[in-house]
């Protein structure tokens, strides 16, 4: 058997190789395209499977291939491409391969049967996204890391900004490129500042940065901080800029505001940006240096809290939006925020169960939506529509499912990961107050969550039709069924890979597969398992009522009991024939929801002020600055006349000056110098 | 003799072009600008690293030829190659050849004369960077200003004489005080002789007397001063940059590629050659001031980019920042600041060469650069556009091109600087220009470029013929090769600074 190292490159090949393809080869493909990034998608999706497998067989290795520069005196650094393969990257990689695959057949019923111009370049876009993000997936060091970052922005840009005829879009991708750029900023120089510290990026082994970070702390090695900075405390603002790049990729408060923006791109590129690419790899890359974070209880809890406001935050604009897309958009947000607040509070399993089935339903839910916008002619109002069940009963039952996930409710995959969230939070939030006030967010996020959620499905498919579009809508093919029923099944049974608390209640053993997963029970990287992080995780867990069982329990029941309430309200004011806006009573504070608390206004003030601190320098560099050449010009050479005579535009004159000028300067030093 | 060869063949095509008639001139001045690229890639196949240069190093291919004696002083005909010179001729030889293929187009006038400058430029530069005396370098490095000044004073735009009177003045006076402070350095010392490695042998030694009542001492700080400010005009850093912008928006878009691509890198070359290896122990003392003009440069640089509506200003100006980098890196004086100051320059050079040519390109056809009269171009010149934007983007510094290598490896270096006092301060600050370059350029794309197709001239839009966008492509390859093996000339420029930090003792942790 070929081992394994071999053939991951190729698994971020193939859709590069669709890219490249995509790119020179033009109209001239078939379906322009889209069957190439399906094969090389689909090719990705198999040899992630096998990767899969052989790490549940006890495969998982660290490789590097390539050497990209060294150095060799005093900064003897390698800076290197490589692969780490363990359970994390594993999964993650099937997550990728497979919202890619769907999404790019979704594309055919999407692009190809809506007649879209450049698909090619549609194409080309998708499959170097999809290639950015699995070479991020596999990095075994932050450089290597920070360049796919990069490079899924990049593609986030060409994506975001495909509809480039109109004015919007390019609008809306500048925004997404420049504010994740702001953040991988902080990125940038947290890479340069690993580096500087601990002469090496990787992620794993007994010299991997967060290896050395441990040792230090424990005084077992030295590392080199800036103006002899506590180790620790230069640990944290290391962990801290690095963050940047993941507030700013994962859509954090207060750098969340492009997300929505990014609403402009076609509908699957949504679904892709959301689910498993961009907005993942934030998440992804602490769950990945996970032992670096873990070592500083001040950066946990400014994640664990910014997640927990975040999710909140965001849902509560989720409320009151128009759009169909813009509702998912802020839920994005959202469930990030649980994400982060899962990382922050140590619960490094919930975290990645949560990015796992959230990537199912998300991907479900932009696609189910994609299916409504195919139908109503590319109308995303949710006034507008209505009564939808009936006449798309495919999209109807698989977008409820992904509802149903995205709210919480039992037995649906979301409810199992969220619930494990909010207990992980609950348990070391009893230990620290920070963490407690992130999670007493989250649960204030859960009904909002479940309220809007259903007033979308309620909007959108019960009730009347609203509008002749949704009385007539237009036929989605099999390319648009087929994708959504994959993942409608997922994101009902996603729940059942780690389902902890059955496990707890009834003393099942062996049912929480994802803790044993990344346990490494089935093998792994030394110092990258769940445990490794639980022992150096700086909480303790209390428990409520006396105990864990009591916990788990109370815990869940208030979730559920929440998650039903804000569902039973949306039931009751937008499951009816004629719903009528109940937002409009919250009055102004709809306005501000609505206009995401004036977040963007906020921006555009910071860019138009930059703009005018821009003109400034400009009129200070050309009156001031160029104002003292100039005018040292026209003093020390009299008048312009003169100036005039020696510019006789022959070219044997200007030769004889400068020749002439040499020969007196050459004099006048020779006398200074003593030579003659 | 190779080098002999290679100057020797650059001149005579200068000369050739001259005097060809003006139908022939383009396409011949392009034929024989394949000669010195062979030649470089030549070099380039048969160079073995092996040091730097100056501090005693192996000189590849190199010629010692006593010329005259003046005053008791030799003046040799001495050139030779390193790690660090090496690429900035491979650079200038390939550049050349893509400026004289985008000229094509704008130029029309007196053709025969525009290509033997450019020919004759090309070979000055080359002399430039492989001169190792210190006479016979000057007079490569005034003698490339004379084909300059008559590029942009006669193909230039409306400004063109007040553009190209200021570059000549400005960068002229400059010489005199770099040229001042190095004779004042010559004279403190006991040699017999201007090449460039024995004086710096000398001064590693110690040898440095007194100049007069100067003790050597003070004598090392106003040489090395005199000799900064000198160069620091060439480069341009802030404040001595006014004149770039203007040369620029005057120059026609060859001669912006040239100058933006090549001629900035003679003042950050010779800070490295002259200011960075001779008196290194005078780059510390200074190194707190100059990396306050460095990141002034970046940002006050970026800054100004920001507010302009011209691309070509904006192309500009954004070198200003980038050049600023280079001179962090120079001041960290450690193996990656350096390494990725040289490899910076290299980058650049191929990266603004090829927004000047792309802005070139869509002023041939649009004949305004103006970002307010013009959107959606990308609707129809795609080729073109869709290079725009894999240029911006290499200039915002995406990794696996070319100007991220650079970018990374001078930030890396100059984050744990030993020689730079707050060296992590420096640089993060710095690095704030990434996000800057993110905002003008993507403002600028965003405005021309995407968006519904309108154009605000009394000119229709004209297609962009095969040759405008070939030396585009062949750019836009060497930049993401570089990108995405940096080190194929990274290795060798690593061997050639390394020995630099051995003045210094070290350099970083």
């Amino acid at each position: 058997m070929v081992s394994a190292s071999a053939y991951v490159p190729a698994i971020v090949l193939l859709p590069f190789v669709s890219f490249i393809v995509a790119l020179f080869g033009r109209d001239n493909l078939p379906k322009r395209g889209a069957y190439g990034g399906i094969a090389a998608t689909a090719g990705s999706l198999a040899l992630s499977l096998w990767v899969l497998v052989s790490v549940r067989n006890g495969a998982a290795f660290q490789e590097t291939y390539y050497t990209w520069a060294t150095g060799v005196g005093s900064q003897p650094w390698g800076l290197t491409f490589g692969a780490l393969i363990d359970p994390l990257s594993a999964l993650m990689l099937v997550i990728v391969s497979l919202v890619a695959m769907l999404v790019h057949i979704f594309s055919l019923g999407y692009m190809n049967d809506e007649d879209e111009r450049d698909l090619p370049r549609y194409y080309a876009g998708l499959g170097l996204f999809t290639a950015s993000m699995l070479g991020f997936v596999i990095a075994d060091n932050l450089l290597m890391a920070f360049m796919f970052f990069e490079l899924v922005g990049l593609c986030s840009y060409l994506l975001i900004g495909f509809h480039f005829r109109e004015p919007g879009p390019p609008s809306a991708a500048k925004k997404a490129f420049l504010v994740t750029r702001f953040g991988d900023y902080f990125f940038l120089v947290g890479v340069v500042a690993v580096f500087t510290t601990f002469g090496t990026a990787a992620f794993a082994g007994t010299e991997s940065f967060p290896a050395l970070a441990e040792a230090a702390l424990n005084g077992e090695a030295t590392v080199w901080t800036p103006g002899g900075l506590e180790v620790s405390t230069w640990f944290t603002i290391v962990g801290l800029l690095i963050l940047g790049g993941v507030i700013g990729k994962s859509a954090q408060f207060p750098l969340h505001t492009w997300l929505p923006d990014a609403m402009e791109g076609p509908t699957p590129v949504s679904a892709l940006i959301h689910a498993a690419t961009m907005v993942a790899a934030g998440v992804y890359l602490v769950a990945r240096m996970y032992g670096f974070y873990v070592l500083s209880p001040t950066t946990m809890a400014i994640i664990a809290f910014v997640g927990g406001f975040t999710a909140l935050f965001a849902a509560t604009m989720g409320v009151v939006k128009r759009e169909l897309k813009q509702v998912l958009a802020y839920s994005t947000i959202s469930q990030y925020g649980y994400m982060m607040l899962a990382l922050g509070s140590g619960g490094y399993v919930a975290a990645v169960f949560h990015l796992t089935t959230h990537a199912f339903f998300k991907a479900l839910l932009f696609l189910g939506a994609g299916s409504v916008i195919i139908a109503m002619h590319h109308n995303e109002d949710m006034w507008d529509m209505g009564g939808l069940k009936d006449k798309m009963p495919v999209t109807y039952w698989t977008f409820l499912a992904g509802s149903l996930a995205l709210a919480g409710i039992f037995p649906f995959a979301g409810f199992w990961s969220k619930d494990e969230i909010l207990y992980e939070a609950l348990i070391h939030g009893l230990d620290e107050p920070l963490i407690l006030g992130a999670y007493v967010m989250g649960l204030l996020a859960v009904p909002v969550t479940a309220f809007y959620t259903f007033r979308m499905v309620f909007l959108t498919f019960h009730g009347e039709p609203r509008s002749s579009l949704a009385r007539d809508p237009h036929p989605v093919r099999w390319n648009v069924k087929g994708p959504l029923s994959v993942l409608g099944v997922l994101a009902v049974v996603t729940g059942g890979i780690n389902m902890v608390p059955v496990q707890k209640v009834l003393g099942i053993e062996g049912i929480d597969y994802l803790h044993l997963w990344l346990d490494n029970h089935w093998g792994g990287i030394e110092g990258l398992s769940s445990h490794h992080y639980a022992e150096l995780n700086p909480y303790s867990s209390q428990y409520l009522f006396g105990g864990e069982v009591s916990t788990v329990l109370a815990g869940a029941a208030v979730s559920l009991g929440l998650a039903l309430g804000g569902l039973a309200l949306a039931w009751a004011l937008y499951n009816v024939a004629d719903p009528a806006e109940h937002t409009d009573k919250l009055g102004g504070l709809k306005a501000l929801l609505y206009n995401n608390y004036y977040q963007d206004e906020f921006q555009v003030w910071v860019a138009d002020n930059t703009r005018a601190v821009a003109g400034s320098a400009d009129t200070f560099d050309q009156g001031v600055i160029d104002g003292v050449v100039n005018g040292v010009s026209s003093v020390s050479l009299l008048s312009s006349e003169r100036i005039r005579r020696i510019q006789s535009g022959v070219v044997s004159n200007y030769a004889l000056l400068l020749t002439l000028g040499l020969t007196t300067l050459l004099v006048v030093f020779g006398l200074i110098g003593g030579w003659f | 003799m190779i080098l002999e060869a290679l100057l020797a063949v650059t001149f005579a095509a200068a000369l050739l072009v001259f005097a060809a008639p003006d139908e022939y001139a383009p396409k011949l001045a392009f034929g024989l600008s394949l000669l010195p690229i062979a030649g470089s890639l030549y070099l380039w196949s048969a160079f073995e690293t092996g040091g730097n240069a100056l501090t005693g190093g192996e000189i590849a291919f190199n010629t010692v030829v006593p010329w005259l004696e003046v005053a008791g002083y030799q003046l040799q005909w001495y050139v030779g190659l390193d790690g660090i010179s090496l690429p900035l001729v491979i650079l200038t030889t390939f550049l050349t050849s893509l400026a004289i293929v985008s000229a094509w187009t704008p130029i029309d006038d007196r053709k025969s004369q525009f290509y033997g400058l450019m020919l004759l430029m090309e070979a000055n530069l080359i002399g430039v960077f492989t001169a190792l005396d210190f006479f016979l370098w000057f007079v490569f490095w005034e003698a490339v200003l004379v084909p300059m000044y008559f590029l942009i004073g006669i193909w230039g735009g409306p400004r063109r004489k007040y553009a190209a009177i200021k570059f000549f003045v400005y960068t002229n006076i400059a010489s005199l005080v770099m040229f001042i402070g190095f004779m004042m350095l010559v004279i403190g010392l006991p040699v017999n002789s201007f090449g460039l490695p024995e004086i710096t042998q000398s001064l590693a030694a110690g040898e440095l007397g007194n100049f007069f009542w100067l003790p050597s001492e003070t004598l090392a700080l106003v040489a090395f001063a005199a000799m900064f400010i000198g160069f620091a005009v060439k480069v341009p850093v802030v404040p001595v940059h006014t004149w770039l912008p203007d040369a620029h928006v005057e120059a026609p878009t060859p001669v912006s590629v040239m100058l933006a691509g090549v001629l900035l890198k003679m003042g950050t070359y010779a800070l490295l050659r002259f200011n960075y290896t001779m008196l290194p122990a005078q780059a510390e003392y200074f190194a707190v001031p100059i990396a306050i003009i460095a990141v002034v440069s970046v940002i006050y640089g970026a800054m100004l980019a920001l507010a302009q509506e011209d691309l070509k200003r904006i192309v500009a100006y954004s070198s200003v920042s980038s050049m600023g980098y280079v001179l962090l890196g120079l001041v960290a004086f450690t193996e990656f600041g350096l390494g990725g100051a040289t490899f910076q320059m290299i980058a650049h050079g191929l990266i603004s060469g090829l927004m000047f040519m792309a802005v070139g390109v869509i002023y041939n056809a649009t004949h305004t650069r103006l970002v307010g009269d013009m959107s959606g171009l990308a609707d129809r010149m795609p080729i073109a556009v869709w290079i725009l934007v894999a240029g911006a983007f290499a200039y915002m510094g995406l990794p696996l091109m070319a100007g991220f290598a650079g970018e990374f490896f001078i930030f890396v270096g100059s984050f744990g600087s030993t020689v730079l006092p707050y060296a992590p301060v420096f640089t993060a600050v710095a690095m704030f220009g990434i996000v800057i370059v993110a905002g003008y350029l993507l403002r600028a794309m965003q405005g021309t470029l995407f968006g519904p197709f309108n154009l605000e001239t009394d000119y229709d839009l004209d297609r962009a013929p095969i040759h405008d966008v070939a030396p585009l492509v062949a750019l836009l390859a060497a930049i993401i090769v570089l990108g995405v093996v940096p080190s194929l000339f990274f290795d060798m420029i690593r061997d050639a600074t390394v020995p630099l930090l051995e003045l210094l003792g070290g350099g970083a942790p």
